[in-house]
């Protein structure tokens, strides 16, 4: 039974979802703003934090604030960001604050419910969205990452070709096919590169993140 | 309505066209009220003042293109030029009864102080926004007036100082000075005026994007979650959710038409007409083939085929990845239908065949059909080298 605590300021969204998600999900609470959820997730310390990234309260930062203020949890309580849209703004602030992936709210129970077993389970969840957001933010396409000598502004051959059939719709089980990788090694992959998302300071992406006020 | 090329404010046109006169008996009508005792004056300005300016458009269709500005007005009669010279006739007249008629002098200076004061006046708000009359024009005619003010008032004061010359002779210099400023202030307000709309233009939008992005699109997520993702209802709220975004974020996004712009519009009419949800992702340089119009026609056209046939054979989820290099670009288009099997397909069937491979290998590229990873599916691959030289 995995904990759950879900955050949105919309409470037909939250009872929608909760209605929807797998039996094997447990709800044990809901927040509606930025104070609350930090209140609910130190009290509750559920396992995975169902978080919309725009959210009422606290010093107007949203998810990303949430996950800031509870970061002492980090090891404990996963986040895994909702977003009404995939855009790279909306996401990679809460992906740098620390969390585990996002998912877009158009997404079904079930799938909510596949990726929240994801991270609960240490993975990472990516869309194709946010794989060529990477791909370009590590400027992976155009093969000029040689420049840089830190390990964690660069990607790896591998975690490349990783992202490239992520941005292509194939899903973890397929790019190990493809690769002909185990799903763990995939899996080991997209958390690397997450890790490089959120710990990088290339300056694409950190002039990227200035431009639009999410640093 | 008033006509936009005029001689002085389209009234007489404006009124011959609306009594069936002919434009010179109204002309003459008004010129005889004005000499008797003022009234066609009152009334050519009553007139200026309520009747409307004709719509742009009837005539707007500037045979000339250097007339980039087809809603301004244009006016034949160099107005500001005359006033210029009955301020000046009236300098005149006053600076030669100074000595013998001071009330005549009185009167003149007057006349030019307002001819003067008319003269600048027009030269500001009606002559600077007319295509016909240069800069240098207004510059001209605001020196001249200034100009004479100033004389006038300097030898109002010099001559015989009683108090009206005395007030007069003041408050020339000060118009005077006034004009040489004017234009500066002028400017100054209209851009201040200007600059400030623009801003609550721009927050009235953050507002009402803020205030959508939490309610509607909300509600749009919700629907599309709720109703499957390829229902009909889905794909409507979800092309509507597409819609409103572009509308409320279009100002922060780049309108150049690029390779990955053009398959998201392709995508956004495709996912109106089949049961498919089309996912479009881009990766790589903007300004490589993919931003280039002709070159990228047939990849474009290959891709539209390649996502309709995806859309229309296999429908649910479809993928599109466009990865765009300085030499090359590459276009993925998979879904995760019943597949095909490419020898298997009549010859007759011409949409992979023709469309795709055949329409790629005329470009120079490539095209490649093959199942999707572990079987599931189709992917389609494009890819076009750019040619160097």
């Amino acid at each position: 039974m995995i904990e759950v605590l879900i955050v949105d300021d919309h409470s037909i969204f939250r009872s929608g979802l909760r209605s929807d998600l797998d039996a094997s999900l447990s709800v044990v609470a809901e927040a509606a703003s930025v104070d609350e959820a930090v209140e609910l997730i130190a009290q509750h310390r559920p396992r995975v934090v169902l978080l919309d990234v725009h959210l009422p309260g606290g010093a107007g930062g949203g998810g990303a604030e949430v996950i800031r203020r509870s970061s002492a949890l980090l090891g404990e309580v996963t986040f895994l960001a909702l977003s009404v849209s995939d855009s790279a703004e909306d996401v990679v602030g809460v992906i740098r604050a620390g969390a585990r992936g996002y998912i877009t709210k158009g997404s079904s129970g079930a799938e909510v419910s596949r990726a929240v077993a994801a991270v609960a389970g240490g993975d990472a969840v990516f869309s194709p969205r946010l794989a060529g957001f990477v791909l370009d933010a590590f400027g992976a396409v155009a093969g000029e990452q040689a420049e840089t000598s830190d390990e964690l502004d660069r990607l790896s051959a591998r975690e490349r070709e990783v992202m490239r059939l992520i941005a292509r719709g194939y899903s973890y089980r397929e790019v190990a096919t493809e690769l002909f990788i185990s799903v763990k090694t995939v899996e080991s992959h997209v958390s690397a590169v997450l890790r490089k998302l959120q710990l990088s300071s290339r300056h694409e992406l950190t002039a990227w993140a200035l431009e639009r006020k999410l640093l | 309505m008033r006509p936009r090329h005029v001689v002085v404010g389209g009234v007489s046109e404006a009124l011959a066209v609306h009594l069936g006169w002919s434009t010179r008996v109204v002309r003459l009508v008004i010129i005889a009220l004005a000499v008797a005792g003022g009234g066609g004056v009152l009334l050519y300005l009553w007139l200026w003042a309520f009747v409307p300016l004709e719509e742009q458009g009837a005539d707007a269709v500037a045979p000339d293109p250097s007339m980039v500005d087809a809603a301004a007005v244009r006016r034949r009669a160099p107005v500001a030029a005359l006033l210029v010279a009955v301020a000046a006739v009236s300098a005149a007249i006053a600076f030669g009864s100074l000595a013998t008629a001071e009330g005549t002098a009185s009167l003149a200076l007057l006349g030019v102080t307002a001819a003067g004061g008319l003269a600048v006046a027009w030269s500001l708000y009606f002559d600077r926004h007319d295509p016909g009359r240069s800069p240098r024009y207004g510059t001209g005619i605001r020196i001249a007036a200034g100009a004479l003010l100033f004389v006038a008032g300097a030898v109002a004061l010099a001559s015989r100082p009683s108090a009206v010359n005395a007030v007069i002779g003041v408050g020339l210099v000060v118009l005077a000075v006034a004009v040489v400023v004017a234009p500066r202030v002028v400017t100054l307000w209209t851009e201040l005026m200007r600059e400030r709309s623009a801003r609550v233009r721009e927050e009235q939008r953050a507002e009402i994007a803020a205030h959508l992005h939490d309610s509607v699109l909300q509600t749009l997520a919700l629907i599309q979650n709720r109703a499957g993702a390829s229902s009909e209802v889905a794909r409507i709220a979800r092309a509507q959710e597409r819609e409103l975004r572009d509308w409320l974020f279009a100002a922060d996004e780049p309108v150049a038409a690029d390779l990955a712009t053009e398959l998201r519009r392709v995508a956004a009419s495709i996912e109106l007409d089949f049961a498919a949800r089309i996912d479009v992702v881009s990766a790589g340089v903007p300004d490589g083939l993919a931003s280039a119009g002709t070159a990228s026609a047939p990849l474009l056209a290959a891709a539209r085929e390649a996502m309709l046939n995806a859309a229309r054979h296999a429908g649910g989820d479809v993928s599109v990845y466009i990865e765009s290099l300085p030499a090359s670009t590459d276009v993925f288009v998979r879904d995760r239908g019943p597949g095909v099997d490419l020898r298997a397909l009549p010859a007759d069937r011409l949409g992979i065949r023709e469309s795709i491979v055949g329409r790629m290998m005329r470009a120079g590229g490539t095209a490649t059909v093959r199942p999707g990873a572990g079987g599931v599916g189709t992917e389609v691959h494009l890819r076009l080298e750019v040619d160097r030289d």
